[in-house]
């Protein structure tokens, strides 16, 4: 360690120790000075003269519930005549004393209300938070047309008492884990303590705890710190906004991470399948919610591979395109300045413009991203003879499709991935496209996530409810996912 | 470490640089679209004529259309296709491909000359030429047939060729001839092949032969596109002997059971006035073919066809049905036409040609354990001239298409 270091650690840790002193001005000079008060306008000390004694009180302004505040604390404090303790005078459900300045730091910038008396050296955390947050609204990223709406929001407890509703069971454990030092936050796991297997989640704690750094504020900083192959296009944690989603992977005996502040959650361990599965396909009907999959993986393959395989096709074996159709594009290409791949390039890219655009510009400027994309880069590109129309059919189809895929975080592997493959293509046509699609292939499957592998159950081969490519009917599915061991298999 | 790094890079590098060495912009070839062969006078000098198809004609709809033709039609002297089309190249800007080659047209000539067999011989060898381009032999000379046909309702020059040979398949008049298939029959040996005969030079005969008694060439059309495919080019071992008519063409490929006919349409001497004639969709079941082959003394073929007619027109307006004596008439006598006409076909192959275009081969061959057997035994000269054919041609069906009954001429006149 550091010379530095050690004196902060040494003083954080001297500070967090200090015990609670008999006399109440000691204390209060000692908070007053630790918190700036005077200068932070929202921090109030005040003391409350009772009949039963002088008491003196900490909180800040912003984070208590001010009404529960003047009638569960100042009022009784001030009314009590006798000289009993302050947990039984105060009227709160929660309410617990603490012995050193570390808790009352602790508990002060945990938003309770710290109350001190003078005489006892002891001092009362009174947990009276009340942090604004949003309301509970519809999903807005992960849509579906049957099925519950609502979504997480920024709010932990909020979260929790959705998931709890959902899971009424004393198996249910939300455990907490700290991260960080400049505060510690704790990062919540929920799972079903006779489902999760011990192996998978002591993983995922080693790798919380393992974590160093001064702070993580949301759970989207933490995918990034806790998963296996940062530099990886392939993500190997779902992120989801839907209780729902995460209640069913829990019952699975998946293990779900929370934080505070994040009005999403992460699944620990995940396949790739998972990324291309939506909640409503388990919510429609079977035939509906295969026809949907099937829609899904045609879109997947034509995202990954049409623009691809246009230029492999149209470069290197022209006698593969029908006559009408070659002659078609040769006629429309003799104008075209450009070779087919730096042209099949450029209107990828511009519509990956079109979509970052789409995605940063403020709401009410958004029609005009339309009106640009749709007009100046399909038609007047074709007019002007910069593009060729067919290309622009095929991006068009490309990009479509890439947003038909279940999740966020697939959608930039899929596009990405577009990329690699196109340039494959233009080297030696299908053949290096084909070379390309098994080294990327051999690559996903080497992946795992937090020790399962990444394409189970579909190699290796377990037990598993059969919903990998199309589901089942709902009644014939009879085993949890045996690729992540829950401690119960069976479903029935 | 640092070593295996730098190469892997250099590996790289070399993919990179060598990786468009075949490639090929769209734009910058030229598709051709029919190749035909002549002869010349010195030997083994042919005179190549390549249509190359003009993309821009016809391809979009909203574009202004260009004045271009719709194709360019060049002609070179070469030894083999790939050097004429090198040679063609000096004028064309293009690069010529022959990726999609629809047709390759041989004139009548050439196929009859022993030369033919040395210039079709560089096909298979030449990459870009696909197998699966029809052959056709035309009476006149290739480079002329290519430059008359001027098809008026196809706007580029391989639909007309492709809509043409498909729907002259149909009807059977033509055959089905992929350069493939001459390849097949012509190593095999064993029998004949038949190639699509078409011309654009009218010559016209006064006699009426129905609606496919007629070679390219003899129909009598107003009108239209020169071009008439109709009949068939005989060939044996490589050289051609005899054409066809459209209708001894029909009834060779009835009895042959690797192509497949769909709808015929023939006419057929309606049995109870000769003077009128009943024209019928003939639908027919592919042939079976047994052979009882005897090593001494004549073997017996016996061949059985199953037909389905849809009879049209009934133009002599007799009653055929509802009256089921009439019917019974009908049947045996389309039954009896239908024999006498391949029998004819079949005796026609069997002392002209000592040889069939039936590929009956294929049915033989199964008698034989080794190569060399089947080789001994000879089928084209020993077997086959001397065997005894047994058609059995059964009409199994007769259908008289949307009309429920003849209208009744007497009333009608009265």
């Amino acid at each position: 360690m550091f010379p530095w270091q050690k004196q902060k650690t040494e003083a954080i840790e001297k500070r967090k120790a200090r015990k609670i002193s008999k006399n109440l001005k000691d204390n209060v000079k000692y908070i007053e000075e630790q918190y700036s008060y005077g200068l932070n306008y929202d921090f109030e000390s005040r003391t409350i003269q009772g009949p039963s004694g002088r008491y003196h009180l900490f909180f800040y302004s912003t984070t208590v519930d001010t009404k529960q505040l003047s009638d569960h604390i100042v009022a009784p404090l001030l009314e009590m005549k006798k000289d009993i303790p302050v947990d039984r005078i105060v009227s709160v459900p929660n309410i617990s004393p603490i012995t050193n300045m570390g808790d009352v730091e602790k508990g002060l910038n945990d938003g309770s209300v710290i109350i001190f008396k003078q005489g006892i050296a002891e001092g009362f955390e009174v947990n009276l938070q009340d942090f604004k947050h949003r309301a509970v609204e519809k999903a807005e990223n992960e849509k579906t047309v049957k099925g519950p709406k609502e979504s997480f929001t920024e709010s932990l407890p909020t979260n929790i008492s959705m998931l709890r509703k959902k899971i009424p069971s004393k198996d249910l454990i939300a455990e907490n884990i700290s991260v960080g030092t400049r505060p510690a936050v704790p990062v919540t796991l929920i799972y079903e303590r006779d489902l999760a297997n011990e192996k998978v989640l002591e993983n995922i704690k080693n790798r919380i705890s393992s974590i160093t750094v001064d702070n993580i504020r949301n759970i989207e900083i933490l995918e990034q710190f806790i998963e296996e192959r940062p530099r990886s296009l392939f993500p190997t944690l779902l992120y989801t906004e839907r209780p729902d989603n995460v209640s069913n992977f829990v019952s699975e005996g998946y293990i779900a991470i929370m934080m505070d502040n994040s009005s999403s959650c992460l699944i620990a361990p995940i396949t790739i399948w998972s990324f291309f599965h939506s909640p409503e396909d388990r919510y429609l009907r079977w035939a509906f919610a295969n026809f949907s999959r099937l829609i899904r993986a045609l879109a997947y393959f034509i995202t990954l591979f049409v623009s691809a395989t246009y230029v492999a096709v149209t470069n290197y074996h022209s006698q593969l395109i029908p006559i009408d159709l070659l002659l078609a594009i040769a006629s429309s290409r003799e104008r075209v300045p450009l070779p087919i791949i730096f042209e099949v390039l450029l209107m990828e890219i511009a519509f990956e413009l079109i979509r970052e655009a789409g995605v940063r510009i403020p709401s009410p400027l958004g029609p005009t991203i339309g009106i640009v994309g749709a007009l100046i880069l399909g038609q007047a590109a074709v007019e002007a003879n910069i593009v060729s129309p067919i290309v622009v059919i095929i991006v068009a189809l490309s990009g479509l499709s890439s947003f038909a895929a279940a999740n966020y975080s697939i959608n930039h592997t899929l596009r990405i991935s577009r990329f690699i493959f196109i340039v494959a293509a233009s080297f030696y046509g299908l053949l290096s496209l084909l070379g390309a699609i098994l080294l990327w292939a051999a690559y996903v499957v080497s992946i795992s996530s937090f020790g399962v592998s990444y394409f189970s159950p579909a190699t290796p081969s377990t037990k598993s409810s059969h919903d990998t490519f199309f589901r089942m009917i709902l009644k014939k599915e009879r085993w949890r996912p045996g690729f992540i061991n829950p401690k119960d298999w069976d479903k029935k | 470490m640092r070593r295996l790094i730098l190469i892997l890079l250099f590996l790289q590098i070399a993919l990179i640089l060598t990786g468009c060495f075949d490639r090929k912009e769209l734009e910058e070839q030229a598709y051709v679209i029919s190749i035909g062969v002549d002869k010349t006078e010195r030997d083994n000098i042919f005179r190549f004529t390549f249509e190359i198809a003009n993309p821009e004609v016809g391809s979009s709809v909203s574009n202004v259309s260009t004045k271009e033709p719709a194709q360019e039609v060049v002609s070179v002297l070469g030894t083999d296709f790939l050097s004429a089309t090198s040679t063609a190249n000096t004028s064309v800007a293009k690069e010529i491909t022959l990726d999609q080659v629809r047709v390759v047209i041989f004139s009548e000539k050439l196929a009859r000359s022993k030369e033919f067999i040395h210039v079709i011989q560089s096909a298979p060898s030449t990459v870009d030429l696909k197998l699966n381009a029809q052959m056709v032999i035309s009476k006149e000379k290739a480079e002329d047939f290519i430059r008359h046909n001027k098809p008026r309702l196809e706007s580029r020059p391989h639909k007309y060729f492709q809509y043409m040979l498909d729907r002259a398949r149909e009807t059977g008049v033509i055959p089905d001839a992929p350069l493939v298939r001459f390849f097949q029959i012509t190593e095999g040996d064993a029998d004949l092949f038949i190639a699509p005969f078409a011309s654009t030079a009218r010559e016209p005969t006064d006699k009426y032969g129905a609606e496919d008694n007629y070679k390219a060439g003899e129909i009598d059309i107003n009108g239209g596109n020169p071009t008439q495919f109709i009949g068939s080019a005989v060939f044996k071992e490589g050289q051609m002997i005899d054409t066809l008519t459209g209708e001894e063409t029909r009834y060779t490929l009835m009895l042959d059971t690797t192509l497949p006919q769909q709808d015929i349409l023939a006419t057929y001497k309606d049995p109870l006035r000769p003077d009128f004639e009943i024209s019928a969709k003939v639908q027919i079941d592919k042939a079976k073919v047994s052979i009882d082959y005897k090593k001494r003394g004549r073997s017996v073929i016996d061949v059985h066809v199953n037909a389905h007619l849809n009879v049209f027109a009934i133009p002599s307006t007799e009653d055929y049905m509802l009256d089921p004596r009439k019917r019974r008439i009908l049947y045996a006598s389309i039954e009896k036409q239908m024999y006498n006409k391949t029998t004819e076909m079949v005796k026609k192959s069997q002392e002209k040609y000592k040889a069939e275009p039936f590929y009956w081969s294929l049915h033989i061959r199964k008698e034989f354990l080794t190569i060399k057997d089947y080789e001994k035994a000879d089928w084209s000269n020993k077997i086959f001239p001397n065997a005894d054919v047994h058609l059995h041609i059964d009409v199994k069906s007769i259908e008289f298409g949307k009309t429920l009954r003849q209208s009744n001429i007497g009333k009608v006149r009265d």
